[in-house]
């Protein structure tokens, strides 16, 4: 039996949202306060879903101990405390947004699923809660 | 279109397989292999799916719906231990996979005997970090 799983973690996280494409201006009209050369902070959360069969004697569609340990080595420990345009290389060159964010954890995950779950757990969709009112998802 | 209730449920589980090891059972089940038991806070929402009566301008009474979900699983659920009370998790363990499953089955043909409306997915919430959804076998 088929089932989708979602399993949710937090993170803290500094940024900046600002393109070297634009001028001064244009950066400070389209991003407002999110443009503050200092940068600003959120406590952001990320939902994982995985789809998968129900293993007849466990009762689980996944491992959540492995899924625990991939997302942690994968996109808590480099993004926990860190400020996400100085210290995650895909955001030097790339606005973090909270959709390039949600591209960039995908990445990441994918990068490594297959190496631990085969085909047996697949990767269904990632959501990113940069505030309680600002959310971005990617189905895959 | 598709309408989606909510309820809640506390009850207790232990996440033990009698076909795996002691070793076995902690590498699966982490802390929720503890053979004494723990608990939680459930949180089930069902969506049913189906289109308005033309002259109610509703899916489902949802005060059937909240009948059908007291009689078939918060009154069999709510404060039980799960592995010894609920008889479906007699012959396999209370993971939340397979309590949204037991949800789906205790549901599904009893939603709307017209088949109107149709079960579409249930939600189970384990913790506010874990919830698996079922859609059927289908």
């Amino acid at each position: 039996m088929t089932v989708h799983l979602g399993r949710r973690y937090t993170f803290c996280a500094s940024h900046r949202l600002h393109s070297p494409a634009l001028s001064e201006a244009e950066n400070k009209a389209l991003y407002g306060k999110c443009n503050n050369p200092f940068g600003h902070g959120h406590n952001y959360e990320v939902e994982v879903t995985v789809r998968g069969q129900v293993d007849p004697v466990t009762g689980r569609a996944v491992d959540l101990a492995a899924l625990d340990s991939l997302v942690e080595t994968q996109i808590l420990a480099p993004f926990r405390f860190r400020n996400l345009n100085e210290e995650v290389p895909a955001f030097r060159s790339e606005v973090p947004t909270t959709e390039n964010l949600a591209s960039e954890v995908l990445r990441r995950l994918q990068s490594a699923w297959t190496a631990e779950f085969g085909a047996v757990a697949r990767l269904e969709k990632v959501r990113i809660w940069e505030t309680d009112r600002n959310i971005c998802e990617i189905d895959i | 279109m598709v309408i989606s209730k909510k309820v809640e449920f506390s009850a207790s589980h232990i996440c033990r397989s009698p076909q795996l090891s002691d070793e076995e059972n902690e590498r699966a089940y982490g802390a929720a292999s503890n053979p004494l038991g723990h608990g939680h806070n459930y949180v089930v929402e069902v969506a049913i799916e189906g289109e308005p009566d033309p002259v109610t301008g509703m899916i489902l009474d949802l005060k059937h719906l909240k009948d059908i979900l007291e009689a078939r699983v918060l009154s069999i659920y709510d404060h039980r231990l799960l592995n010894r009370e609920v008889q479906a998790f007699e012959s396999i363990v209370p993971t939340v996979e397979n309590i949204a499953i037991d949800i789906w089955n205790r549901l599904e043909t009893r939603i709307d005997p017209t088949g109107r409306a149709k079960l579409h997915s249930v939600r189970v919430h384990e913790t506010s970090e874990l919830w698996v959804e079922y859609r059927g076998s289908k």
